[in-house]
């Protein structure tokens, strides 16, 4: 793509994410449910808007890199709202590290042993496995385990859209409002989508679900090579 | 001075004197706008810095952590000994917090690419996808607020 393709294609992919975006909180406002959470909302609208503009996620790329570019610096900024919350969060460690070894620990085991009630490939079941660890980490133990990389990269995104969606809703019903509780399980199924999704509730809440995914990417990568062989094979 | 003439010059006094506090008043509002941008801009590339700090120590140290989150614990650590303060990086840290959900929607869209695979084991992957989510979202939640709940309790009645 020529340099000015590029910035035009940028330009346009920003607009567009940025606009899906904006409608995605309005709508959120007007009518509250899982399905306009903003990354499952806006992600439809704009994967509708590419196909029906005839543009290939490859020319959208442009866009992708500069948005995610901030990515990493705003999950540094984690560390501010968990620095201003320290008592509350330190208080808490011990129960936020049993749920959390309890939480990264039974979804590896229930997602494993689905895929092999349901006779899927042994890669294709260690890769579902390990989907709740984040893209970077997810794609690390893969390689260890024999997993797909390249299929557990999709599902790990899957399951922080899944995650991100219905999970407020899921801990609506099982009357959890602790809002450490929320951001810990958040974080540790959902990554970072999960966590963005707990900093839009509270802002404590995002930052415990920011440590969670950290935390439950470092237990999900001890605990993978050892688990995933006795569930799969 | 005729009256006609000195209603004149005060009349242009006064459209003057109103020019130039309405550019007195953009200039100031100026000097505000660029005060802030370069504010902002100065928080993101200290929040940058420490995100690239934090790639770069995971690459030398060879360890399977993001660095994000390496950049994470290393910005806690530097408020906890009083070397940054949350005033340093705080307008836009928490505008980038709020909006976090926003820089994830370019990596779900690759999705598109994906639908293919998807489909073609629907039921399975959705069942096995769901239902471990749900039990992990259930066990993490649940189990840490009953513990929670205890502690404080206890705390409460020593």
């Amino acid at each position: 793509m020529s340099p000015v393709l590029t910035v035009a294609a940028g330009a346009f992919g920003i607009s567009l994410t940025a606009g899906a975006y904006a409608l995605s909180l309005r709508a959120r406002r007007y009518y509250a449910s899982p399905f306009t959470t903003p990354v499952l909302f806006s992600t439809v609208i704009v994967i509708a808007v590419l196909l029906a503009a005839g543009v290939s996620f490859e020319d959208y790329g442009p866009a992708k890199r500069a948005i995610t570019a901030v990515l990493g610096p705003a999950t540094v900024a984690l560390a501010l709202p968990l620095y201003k919350n320290r008592q509350a969060f330190f208080q808490n460690l011990v129960p936020a590290g049993c749920g959390l070894i309890a939480g990264s620990l039974g979804t590896m085991i229930v997602a494993a042993l689905i895929a092999r009630a349901f006779g899927l490939a042994p890669d294709v079941g260690s890769s579902i496995a390990i989907k709740s660890a984040t893209v970077p980490i997810a794609v690390e133990i893969a390689k260890l385990i024999q997993a797909n990389p390249a299929l557990t990269a999709i599902f790990v995104v899957v399951t922080g859209m899944i995650g991100a969606a219905f999970g407020p809703w899921l801990l609506d019903r099982a009357r959890i409002t602790n809002p450490l509780s929320r951001g810990l399980a958040l974080g540790t199924i959902s990554h970072g989508q999960g966590t963005a999704q707990a900093a839009t509730e509270n802002e404590f809440a995002g930052a415990v679900a920011g440590v969670a995914m950290g935390l439950g990417a470092i237990c999900t990568s001890l605990a993978a090579p050892h688990l995933i062989p006795l569930l799969v094979w | 001075m005729p009256v006609a003439a000195e209603k004149i010059i005060y009349g242009a006094q006064d459209v003057a004197g109103a020019f130039r506090e309405r550019t007195f008043d953009l200039l100031g509002r100026s000097s505000e706008f660029t005060k802030i941008t370069l504010l902002l801009a100065s928080q993101l590339l200290g929040l940058w810095a420490l995100n690239v700090a934090g790639d770069w120590l995971v690459g030398v140290l060879h360890v399977p952590v993001p660095g994000n989150l390496v950049g994470l614990v290393a910005l806690y650590a530097l408020l906890s000994l009083g070397i940054v303060k949350v005033s340093w990086f705080d307008p836009l840290g928490s505008w980038l917090i709020k909006h976090l959900a926003f820089f994830f929607i370019p990596i779900t869209v690759g999705l598109m690419d994906a639908a293919g695979f998807l489909l073609s084991h629907v039921v399975a992957i959705a069942v096995a996808l769901v239902a471990s989510a749900a039990v992990g979202l259930l066990l993490a939640g649940f189990i840490s607020q009953v513990l929670a709940g205890k502690m404080a309790r206890a705390g409460d009645n020593p």
